[in-house]
């Protein structure tokens, strides 16, 4: 950057936005008294009113102001922030002026627009301009970073998420490192001989999708591996694999963005008291009736025999968990529907307590196995004794009935080791123990660490088209984010910590939601990770010995605004 | 006073949701008193509790934070640690014999344009009912 400037010389021009701003605002009269106030005496002032400061010929002229003029600060006294704030920021980049010297004020919006009063709405926005002036004064340079980026994307997890965020993202350009750890891809949907009648498919998706996986020349597979660590942020992640088998350090490699598809698995009813059972008895979780499906071709009692009457209990562990696994009911119905086929004179008791039916077809299949005579009890508690049932509907008494088998549909939960997983990126895990995602509205897919995003069934009770939006969308955010061959900017306008003011209290490190700040044991002093941090202030907000500048909104510079607005 | 007295009010409004609440009063031409003056912050967590003491000994005859609604928070948890930061500091403005009265901490989001209009005008009036702040000729910094 160029010398040190010692005489600073401040330029402020007022937009006039055609008749927006100049009809309610006296510019005139702000012209005539800003330079006047006790504060700027020493200093040079510049003060200009312009028709249009947004168009092509405002932004030139502003270009050649700041140019001609040199000034060293500047001052735009137009609309909100939101409207223009990036316009004039790119004006100072083409200039020397660095665009963290200059501060916009909304005269528009907060002033000329919700003042009737001229004079009033005049002697705010003056109000407005010297608390600005005065702040960029206390404002310093700062240095926008350009990274190079790593494209590559490191998947945990090959099931049907992992494997097609995977292919959504492998390309020339891109490699795509796999990491499962079983000795198979496929993931849970290897249990499955058929999916939902109605999402019209079989487990050829899967099949296919393996083949595709296999095939691609940009996707490294390594099985029975797990991830060591992974250090970095957006755009440089340093990983370590190891390989579970003979536990030895496995492969090393860097890429931009990590996607968790861990997965689920079912909760252990061996754990809940009204669903003890022994393995002799004829119960059943609903992944084993899965798996029974595939390997026999047909749900049959131990003895070989297909069962005539079976009890289906929803919602197992529902309670104790705090969520509706969502997906169950639409297995249950699968599997009713499974059983009809298999033996027209089956009798089926479906216990359940709400039926979820997200999808739009899925009404229509509830209907269709209600009509071919399945008694459908809406429960409001249930126990079993092996296949003996007691059960109690909804405003009745107590009832117990036998059935020849029993098919639970427990709920689902996140896979084992996903907490360590959590720990290992430092991302929150939610109160129901899943990933806790960024936004639950505004940014579904990734966590509160940039660049770690999370799909599938680790995110939260999710079925297979559920599983299949958020790898692609998580796979579009990043092919946005991480364009091969372009850099990156950093948010520069983070926190740092002065060592020789911070007393080693923490108290920072545990507040921010970005775990972006770190304990130097040696120093005994917090550290901020400036890749890491997003600037929110929260830290600077909280430390007791005011050690932490929140760059850009420094306490030098908001206390400068207030004096001024006040004064 | 013979002129009608016009509060002062400092209004910490965060980037994503009060901000842009007040904008939105503005682009739909309500009307507020002007002696609400908002500054911009990222979020509401970065107001530190000395912000709100040192703009009372400057004059302020009111301040305002506005953040996001609780769990609407652009950077997560932001608004609770404003929300525990503001409690403690009301209790601590008591014991010094200030008027916590003159704080104020509401939740306003990005669409509430007509609520930043409420709390503002309601706060403007409490505060004029109030009359000036007492606390600014007396004590130095
Ligand atoms: S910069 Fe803003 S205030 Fe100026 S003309 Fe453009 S929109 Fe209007
Ligand atoms: S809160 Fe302040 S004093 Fe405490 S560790 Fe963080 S920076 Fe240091
Ligand atoms: S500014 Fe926010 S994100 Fe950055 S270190 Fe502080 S609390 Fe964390």
């Amino acid at each position: 950057m160029e010398s040190k400037k010692t005489s600073s010389k401040i330029g402020v021009y007022i937009c006039e936005c055609g008749p927006n701003i100049a009809d309610n605002i006296d510019i005139d009269t702000i012209i005539a008294r800003l330079p006047s106030l006790e504060e700027y005496q020493n200093k040079e002032l510049v003060v200009k009113r312009y028709k249009l400061l947004c168009s092509n010929e405002g932004k030139e002229f502003l270009e050649n102001e700041i140019r001609e003029n040199e000034f060293t600060h500047l001052v735009v006294a137009a609309c909100s922030p939101r409207d223009h704030d990036t316009t004039f920021i790119n004006v100072c980049k083409k200039t020397q002026l660095n665009p963290y010297l200059y501060k916009m004020v909304n005269i528009r919006e907060q002033c000329a627009w919700i003042i009737p009063d001229k004079e009033k709405a005049t002697e705010k926005a003056i109000r407005y301009i010297r608390a600005a002036t005065s702040r960029v004064l206390k404002q310093s340079e700062l240095i926008e970073k350009q990274l190079d980026i790593d494209p590559g994307v490191l998947v945990i997890g090959g099931g049907i998420s992992g494997i097609e965020t995977a292919l959504s993202l492998a390309g020339k350009e891109r490699k795509v490192y796999l990491v499962e750890k079983s000795s198979e891809l496929g993931g849970k949907m290897n249990m499955f001989k058929e999916l939902l009648p109605r999402q019209n498919g079989n487990r050829d998706i899967i099949e296919k999708k393996i083949e595709e996986v296999k095939k691609n020349e940009s996707i490294t597979i390594f099985l029975e591996t797990e991830l060591e660590s992974a250090v970095g942020f957006l755009g440089n992640f340093e990983i370590s694999l190891k390989n579970i088998k003979n536990n030895q350090p496995g492969a090393e490699f860097t890429v931009g963005a990590i996607v968790a598809a861990t997965g689920f698995r079912l909760t252990d009813t061996g754990k809940l008291a009204q669903y003890k059972y022994s393995k002799e008895s004829e119960v059943y979780t609903s992944l084993e009736i899965e798996n029974m499906i595939k390997r026999d071709g047909k749900i049959v009692l131990k003895s070989g025999k297909e069962p005539e009457s079976v009890g289906l209990i929803h919602c197992v562990g529902r309670e104790e968990k705090g969520y509706c696994s969502q997906i169950c009911c639409n297995y249950m119905l699968k599997f009713i529907s499974f059983l009809q086929q298999q033996s027209d004179s089956i009798k089926i008791k479906d216990f359940y307590r709400d039926m979820c039916l997200p999808h739009k077809e899925d009404q229509g299949f509830f209907e269709e196995v209600k009509n071919k005579g399945a008694d459908f009890i809406r429960i409001s508690d249930v126990k079993i004794k092996g296949t003996h049932v007691e059960y109690t509907p909804i405003g009745k008494d107590k009832k117990e009935v036998d059935v020849d088998m029993v098919i639970l549909a427990p709920a689902m939960e996140p896979e084992k080791g996903t907490e360590e997983l959590a720990e290992l990126f430092n991302v929150p895990l939610s109160e129901t123990n899943f990933f806790q995602e960024e936004h639950q509205q505004l940014n579904p897919v990734e966590t509160s660490i940039e660049g770690i995003f999370i799909v599938g069934a680790c995110h939260g009770p999710a079925g297979i088209s559920e599983s299949m939006l958020q790898a692609q969308a998580a796979s579009g955010k990043i092919s946005t984010r991480l364009i091969p061959g372009k850099k990156i900017v950093p948010e520069v306008k983070v926190s740092e910590i002065m060592e020789d003011f911070c007393m080693g209290c923490r108290t920072c490190m545990d507040i921010c939601s970005y775990g972006a700040i770190t304990f130097d044991g040696e120093l005994s002093v917090c550290v901020v990770n400036e890749a890491i941090c997003r600037g929110c202030g929260n830290c600077a907000g909280s430390c007791p010995s005011g050690a932490i500048r929140a760059k850009h909104f420094t306490s030098a510079q908001i206390y400068q605004e207030i004096i001024e607005a006040i004064r | 006073m013979s002129k009608e007295f016009m509060p002062k009010i400092i209004s910490f409004l965060c980037k994503w949701c009060t901000y842009s609440g007040a904008d939105l009063a503005g682009t739909n031409r309500m009307k507020y008193p002007p002696s609400i003056l908002p500054l911009r912050v990222m979020c509401s967590s970065r107001v530190n509790p000395v912000f709100l003491i040192k703009s009372f000994l400057h004059g302020a005859d009111g301040v305002l934070i506005g953040g996001c609604h609780p769990g609407d928070c652009h950077y997560q948890s932001g608004n609770y640690y404003t929300r525990r930061r503001f409690a403690i500091l009301t209790t601590i403005f008591d014991s010094l014999g200030l008027e916590s009265e003159r704080l104020k901490l509401s939740w306003i989001s990005a669409a509430e344009g007509t609520k930043f209009v409420r709390v503002s005008t309601e706060f403007n009036e409490k505060i004029k009912s109030m009359g000036e702040n007492p606390a600014k000729k007396k004590i130095f910094l």
